[in-house]
């Protein structure tokens, strides 16, 4: 646990001392929770279009803001692996679980401060708006953010073990792109239908969206809360352990 | 009981071999050092030595332990400065300190102790708020060896601890490589002659995977029949030895 501990504490240092990370986990999503409050505001009422209204929005743009911690943990694990900085530490008694639990815990606590700042964000835009948000389903949300945190945080530390700390970002703005459009963060993949819709319930990102949106609007409902939340769980597990795997075999190659 | 010792090991990468069956050993407190030309296998040597990479033949023993079944016993008697600094770029000096020793299962005053008198030992009290990114590269070599010798290692690797490093730098490096001796077991791998020729007890030149030639320097300038190391290190590698 002493290992663990260092190496979180470390990269956790890492990471707030990067000022892009403040640029892209929290000054982008913030632009864009601003930004789409004012399309929505421009949107007549008679259109019925409500997925920019804050209490769809808030949920997205806390799933919009994990991608970019997803982007974050593969930079900071691809660069460790292009450097020498994790020769250096395998030759310690640290094993492949330390490096992987000292990579999730300082990602996680990022990504759920991150989640709570866009929270407080939705709510002093909601009280502009004149429509508020409740603190319960704000607070509930940051809850409810873990599991979808676990998920991009797994497929970061996937890519950062893959390629290498010019492929990773690269490969992250692809996900980024690919899952807050089929995430259902800008449009309304349910009230779409079709293939897009299909395609949407194939992937993660819908589930961490919605299990999200769920949460702000207090709706605690099985099929739009927990089922969601179910699916994301699972992703979160399965992402994880692959990833844990592959690092583990990554560790193992290089050390052949 | 030897600090290292190697027996006909061997590393190959697909058809190229690396290191081709050596035969070393190194005594406690020994300063050791792998002299050779890029590609000669120094590197691939130390990381069989350090855990990093399974021989494909022979075997390796770092206080007597296995490196390969014994690598978690190994691991806990070493300290390795790789190649590349390898420390945590926005970490301060202080804290990449504090880091490794914690790594290494340092606590409280023992740790705080440790790290105080690595502060000393490498004189590094001036740099100890500064982020190792804004260090010079002679600064981060320092921090890179006082990072591996944090746990007490029985046996330091130092894979070209100078490499790119100006006069300067390199002097004030060997002068803290040279207090080491004595104190801890010290495998160095170099390419500069003068390097290995100052803090070196004995010296494995290294060719093409093979050690053509190991000895103090006066048993290399016997063997060759000249003088200086960079003359004996030409006459082993150009294979001129039976005609000295």
């Amino acid at each position: 646990m002493h290992k663990i501990r260092a190496f979180a504490l470390r990269n956790w240092k890492e990471i707030l001392r990067d000022p892009l990370s403040y640029i892209f986990c929290l000054g982008f999503p913030m632009v864009m929770l601003v930004i789409m409050t004012l399309v929505d505001r421009s949107i007549p009422a008679q259109v019925g279009m409500t997925i920019f209204h804050i209490e769809n929005l808030s949920g997205g743009i806390m799933v919009f803001g994990l991608t970019f911690v997803m982007l974050f943990t593969a930079i900071t694990v691809a660069k460790d692996r292009s450097g020498a900085f994790l020769l250096r530490m395998y030759a310690s008694p640290m094993t492949a679980m330390d490096f992987v639990l000292g990579y999730l815990l300082p990602m996680l606590c990022i990504a759920l401060l991150q989640a709570l700042l866009i929270g407080i964000c939705s709510m002093v835009v909601s009280l502009l708006v004149g429509n508020a948000l409740s603190i319960s389903g704000v607070l509930l949300a940051v809850v409810t953010a873990i599991p979808s945190a676990v998920f991009f945080i797994g497929l970061g530390l996937l890519f950062g073990t893959l390629c290498n700390d010019k492929a990773a970002p690269g490969l992250c703005s692809i996900v980024i792109s690919l899952g807050s459009f089929l995430g259902s963060i800008w449009f309304d993949a349910e009230a779409t239908g079709g293939v897009l819709l299909k395609i949407s319930r194939c992937l993660p990102f819908h589930y961490c969206t919605k299990s999200l949106r769920a949460a702000v609007q207090l709706n605690l409902t099985g099929e739009a809360y927990w089922a969601a939340l179910g699916i994301t769980a699972a992703c979160a597990l399965v992402m994880t352990l692959l990833a844990a795997a592959v690092f583990r075999g990554k560790m193992r190659a290089e050390m052949a | 009981m030897n600090a290292i010792e190697t027996k006909g090991l061997t590393k190959r990468f697909g058809q190229k071999t690396a290191v081709d069956h050596i035969d070393l050993t190194v005594g406690e407190g020994e300063l050791f050092a792998l002299l050779g030309v890029n590609g000669a296998g120094k590197t691939t040597t130390i990381r069989m030595l350090s855990g990093l990479s399974a021989p494909t033949e022979g075997q390796c023993s770092v206080c007597g332990k296995d490196c390969v079944a014994e690598k978690a016993q190994v691991k806990g008697m070493i300290g390795l400065s790789p190649q590349d600094t390898a420390v945590a770029e926005n970490l301060t000096v202080l804290e990449n300190l504090h880091f490794m020793a914690q790594v290494h299962g340092l606590k409280g005053d023992s740790k705080q102790q440790r790290v105080q008198e690595m502060i000393r030992q490498f004189r590094m009290e001036e740099v100890l708020s500064s982020r190792a990114k804004t260090l010079s590269g002679g600064w981060k070599r320092k921090l890179s060896i006082a990072m591996a010798l944090i746990s007490q290692p029985r046996v330091l690797f130092l894979d070209e601890p100078t490499l790119g490093l100006d006069v300067l730098a390199r002097r004030e490096l060997w002068r803290v490589i040279e207090s080491l001796k004595g104190k801890v077991t010290v495998l160095l791998t170099t390419h500069y002659m003068e390097e290995a020729e100052q803090l070196a007890d004995r010296i494995a030149v290294m060719i093409g995977g093979r050690i053509a030639a190991m000895g103090t320097l006066t048993e290399l300038e016997q063997l060759t029949g000249k003088t200086g190391l960079e003359e004996c290190f030409v006459t082993i590698a150009e294979g001129g030895m039976e005609n000295a």
